[in-house]
């Protein structure tokens, strides 16, 4: 059975690490971190080579005992990161936890990911918007820490606060 | 231009700045000369005067009406470029949002520096970079840290540049208490030194405050050390490919753990033996 296609159509941006691999979804602003067996299965997903080939492929490249299950399980961790063209088959009459254990002597499998924060969300939040003290200035007009959203504003003209989206308004 | 800022520009200014801080070039202007100290006081760290007037941004503040008035009173606007970013009655909250905004545009303009919102410290030579959320308790270890002997670069943002060193960002601390915008502490007034040069990163230490927690992190690989630190960068959907090789040259050279926090103490004495061992090794 071949393994499936990495995602096509989409921008990329890949930077290596001795032992990992970085890769950035510049359309879905999500960045992973494949192991070096995750990273060299997913270059090698064509659509065409069969598991057995590709394990080969990767076990010359990486010095490590690779065999059909540890592909599988990447590639299983590959389509949940979003790193395969969709509706991925993997071979029936098998779970995850059985590709997981015979592939459990191999290191460097390990997918993770994360979506990066956009600018405000990487800055200083008002925490506690609604109940923050009289005062002047005391709304902090700053953006509300999720899961709320917008900023902290004075509500109404008077001093109680509440996050509201887009600028402030009195 | 547009008509916007045209019909902006019509307005009479008598006091403005242009400056400039770690390399982005930004204009300040004000209605009311009366307000231009306070916004000097509120302008981002390392800001240098600039003669010259050409900016990469201008931010304008239209001063209304200090105390409400019969009939219509005038609000405080504050414009980003052409757009109305803020209006308000109350002034100190305009100029909070100014000080908020032009921080923010140069976080994110800054060229050849990518920030990453962490606390940042000093200790033998190498800096410990606490990445983390608003709120995640990287204030109070930072304090801590301070406390122990270690010496101040941020509370707010790790500025690293090319080479993945970190340069200060000496913003007095924010120790929050009950108010949750906190007060503001120099470091000076903790009595511990602040640090002027670039320093190499040693420990990336990423932790939650949890109320009786234990710290017992686990270490983390150079490239979840990224994503870690890329989870809190200023610029990571805006310059992705610049974030990743900057951050990507920090994780090689750093140890990186990772775990949630009790006791600021205890955790700071770990760090700096942490530290310590890495750099004796």
């Amino acid at each position: 059975m071949a393994v499936p296609r990495a995602r096509g159509g989409r921008r990329f941006i890949v930077q290596s690490l001795p032992e990992e691999t970085l890769v950035y979804d510049v359309d879905r602003s999500r960045a992973h971190c494949l192991g070096v067996v995750a990273a060299s299965v997913w270059r090698r997903c064509d659509g065409r080579s069969s598991a057995a080939r590709v394990a080969a492929a990767v076990g010359r490249e990486t010095g490590r005992a690779v065999d059909e299950a540890a592909v599988w399980l990447a590639v299983g961790r590959l389509a949940e990161a979003d790193l395969l063209e969709p509706n991925v088959r993997t071979p029936g009459g098998r779970s995850r936890r059985e590709w997981l254990k015979e592939a459990a002597l191999v290191g460097g499998l390990a997918v993770v990911s994360i979506t990066a924060p956009l600018a405000v969300e990487a800055a200083t939040c008002v925490a506690n918007c609604s109940s923050r003290p009289d005062g002047p200035g005391n709304c902090g007009a700053i953006p509300c820490c999720p899961p709320a959203s917008g900023n902290c504003c004075r509500q109404g003209g008077g001093h109680n606060c509440a996050c509201k989206n887009g600028a402030c308004n009195p | 231009m547009t008509t916007c800022l045209a019909r902006l520009n019509r307005l009479a200014w008598p006091a403005g700045l242009s400056f400039s801080a770690y390399g982005v070039r930004v204009g300040v202007r004000v209605t009311d000369p009366a307000v231009m100290d306070e916004v000097v006081a509120r302008l981002p760290i390392g800001w240098k005067t600039r003669s010259s007037p050409r900016v990469d941004h201008l931010v304008s503040l239209v001063v209304g009406d200090r105390e409400p008035r019969r009939g219509l009173t005038r609000l405080h606007l504050v414009y980003s470029g052409a757009v109305r970013a803020f209006r308000t009655r109350d002034l100190t909250e305009a100029l909070q949002f100014l000080e908020y905004h032009l921080e923010e545009f140069v976080a994110q303009m800054a060229p050849g520096r990518v920030f990453v919102h962490a606390g940042v410290v000093g200790w033998k030579g190498k800096a410990i970079v606490i990445p983390g959320a608003s709120h995640s308790g990287k204030t109070s270890l930072v304090a801590a840290l301070l406390e122990a002997g270690a010496t101040y670069y941020s509370d707010e943002f790790a500025v690293l540049d090319a080479r993945g060193r970190v340069h200060p960002y000496p913003r007095p601390l924010r120790i929050r208490d009950q108010d949750d915008l906190g007060r503001r502490v120099t470091a000076d007034a903790l009595g511990a030194p602040s640090g002027r040069g670039s320093l190499p990163v040693g420990l990336v230490a990423s932790t939650r405050y949890v109320a009786a927690g234990r710290w017992r992190p686990r270490s983390l690989s150079p490239g979840e050390a990224v994503l870690e630190l890329m989870s809190h960068t200023v610029t990571a959907r805006f310059r992705p490919r610049e974030v990743l090789r900057v951050l990507g040259r920090v994780a090689l050279r750093a140890s990186a753990l990772k775990g949630r926090r009790g006791d600021a103490r205890e955790t700071a004495r770990s760090l700096l033996a942490r530290i310590g061992q890495d750099s004796g090794a």
